[in-house]
């Protein structure tokens, strides 16, 4: 079922992470993510590993639900890691040779670090960002970060808005498939079998009602909007206002220790530089998520 | 005889996570042949969820559902032929059209049935005559048609499917008196001649006594009650200890029975209460 997917989705709580203010978390995350392409050797993986493990300990989502959210990207990381290992040239003599493939020992630690990173990337963020923050406060956050572009007249505001919305109605939208599909399934219609242009027309049905709907709610949801003199930005109050606490603090200074170790870790251990000048298609490919 | 019969059945929202929610829980219900049992419970007693279950579109966490005797579930492939013969009318199904006209759209049920382009349009004249469509609208797009006559179009989507079951989660919600009537009539028009089963969600107490022969109480994902309509209408304290109500007219037969007035017959329509008060007044002599 569509509804059972988890990666993007907010679980309420109570934990530490839970109770962070949505920009400390949005700045934590570009550090976490600065750091994770940072990591090139085994001592840095290690600590980003043992880092996002407390990170995921400390938020109190269960194992279960991590887990889950990995599913969808197991291809993905299974493809990348394959494709680095027979891709990723090496000096010295291959490990395997045979006919045109050739797998040297450069190529699997590769492939081990770029699914690794992959792996702690998406745990790291989720757990920091949308699975601890509501959708709500991560755009109050985003505006609150976003604001000094106010100053030269990019309309944040309404940015944000729209993100609210959007990220509103993503559930209600998945529930709206499933309810037409179900109603569509009722009916007789079949969506798993067939070829593909077969598989295609049967998503007629749904998508129709779907789009009629979605606009009929857009509609309604601008009329709503107007009735309550919603005007934008101005002289807009905030019901909850965000503040920076002690704890926001401590989190701080943790990332800065955090990206400092990883940093300091890699020059320790020597090959960064080289690391970070190959260019690599899959790392420009993820790097949005 | 009993057409459906629901053993044991519990199902779990979510299971596992933190939006877990128990539906129902440990549900035992019969539903009768050639019969329309009435369905009725509080919004979240778990109404929904089970007419989900009855075609199939949700599978029990545990329990069985039988339809002829047989589990609905035993070969879980097969499970789209479960639905032709189980036809499911949603809360609301004016949302499911789609197609560029009226007559298309209550053709895509039996066309999906594989049935030839002739039975097709059998089919479609038959359903539209139930729910009251005339050839002049079958030719219209079904996005300009008003509420109620979109809702026509989508229970006709079903009953063109010609089901032994057919199941109907609040199909006059919203509708006007007439539209109302005209609907329920069908609905018991399609039973008699088709000698279906029917089972009717609906928060009408006024609908149930006029059109069922049965009905099922709903309350915190378990029966509450089941009998026939006389029985679960005669005792109106019954069905306000869960906060339901029971119809208007019922309220006053039961009224005037404690008062001391013996009323007998069908104390829960217009009519039966009518024709019990006359003939109070003809036994008493006043």
């Amino acid at each position: 079922m569509i509804t059972d997917m988890t990666l993007g989705q907010f679980f309420p709580g109570k934990s530490v992470i839970h109770r962070l203010d949505p920009r400390t978390k949005l700045i934590l995350t570009i550090v976490f993510i600065v750091a994770t392409f940072l990591a090139s050797n085994p001592v840095t993986f290690l600590l980003l590993t043992v880092c996002t493990v407390a990170l995921v300990m400390a938020s109190g989502i269960s194992l279960g639900t991590i887990l889950k959210g990995i599913k969808p990207i197991i291809f993905i990381l299974i493809f990348t890691a394959i494709l680095n290992v027979f891709l990723t040239g090496g000096v010295g003599e291959p490990l395997v040779a045979f006919w045109i493939i050739k797998i040297y020992k450069e190529g699997i630690i590769r492939a081990v670090f770029m699914a690794l990173r992959i792996l702690i990337l998406i745990v790291g963020t989720s757990t920091l960002l949308t699975y601890t923050t509501s959708p709500i406060a991560l755009t109050d956050g985003i505006e609150s970060l976003l604001s000094p572009l106010k100053k030269i007249k990019v309309p944040v505001h309404t940015f944000a808005m729209m993100m609210t919305i959007a990220l509103r109605f993503i559930p209600t939208l998945v529930e709206e498939t499933e309810k037409i599909m179900n109603a569509q399934k009722s009916r007789g219609a079949d969506f798993s079998s067939g070829g593909l242009i077969k598989k295609a027309k049967a998503l007629i049905p749904i998508l129709i009602p779907l789009f009629v709907s979605a606009f009929k709610r857009a509609d309604e949801l601008a009329t709503a909007m107007e009735c309550r003199c919603y005007r934008g930005d101005k002289n807009r109050t905030k019901l909850v206002k965000l503040s920076y606490k002690g704890r926001d603090a401590l989190w701080f200074v943790l990332s800065a220790l955090f990206i400092g170790g990883v940093i300091v870790l890699g020059f320790v251990a020597g090959y960064m530089p080289e690391e970070l000048a190959s260019t690599n298609l899959f790392r420009i490919m993820f790097y949005p998520i | 005889m009993n057409k459906i019969e629901i053993q044991n059945v519990s199902y779990t929202y979510s299971k596992g996570t933190p939006f877990q929610m128990v539906a129902l829980n440990d549900v035992s219900v019969a539903f009768e042949k050639g019969k329309i049992t009435g369905l009725i419970g509080h919004t979240g007693s778990g109404k929904s969820t089970l007419v989900h279950m009855l075609n199939g579109l949700y599978r029990p966490t545990s329990g069985r559902i039988l339809l002829d005797g047989q589990d609905i579930w035993e070969k879980p492939k097969e499970i789209s032929k479960i639905r032709y013969r189980v036809g499911l009318v949603m809360q609301y199904p004016e949302y499911q059209l789609f197609d560029d006209t009226v007559r298309l759209d209550i053709g895509f049920g039996p066309r999906n049935q594989g049935l030839s382009e002739q039975e097709v349009e059998e089919r479609v004249k038959e359903a539209a005559e139930f729910v009251g469509i005339d050839d002049e609208m079958l030719e219209k797009s079904p996005f300009e048609l008003s509420g109620g006559q979109k809702r026509r179009v989508a229970i006709a989507g079903i009953i063109a499917m010609r089901p032994e079951v057919l199941v109907l989660d609040e199909p006059a919600a919203g509708l006007d008196p007439r539209g109302r009537r005209e609907i329920l009539g069908g609905l018991v028009r399609y039973v008699e001649r088709n000698d279906a089963t029917v089972i009717l969600v609906s928060h009408s107490m006024e609908d149930m006594a006029l059109y069922c022969d049965n009905v099922v109480v709903m309350s915190h994902s378990q029966v509450y009650r089941s009998g026939t309509v006389r029985e679960i209408f005669s005792d109106a304290d019954v069905l306000a200890d869960i906060g339901l109500d029971v119809p208007a007219v019922a309220k006053i037969a039961s009224a005037l029975r404690h008062e001391g007035i013996e009323l007998e017959g069908e104390l829960y329509t217009v009519e039966g209460v009518k024709r019990a008060i006359i003939e109070y007044i003809g036994r008493s002599g006043k």
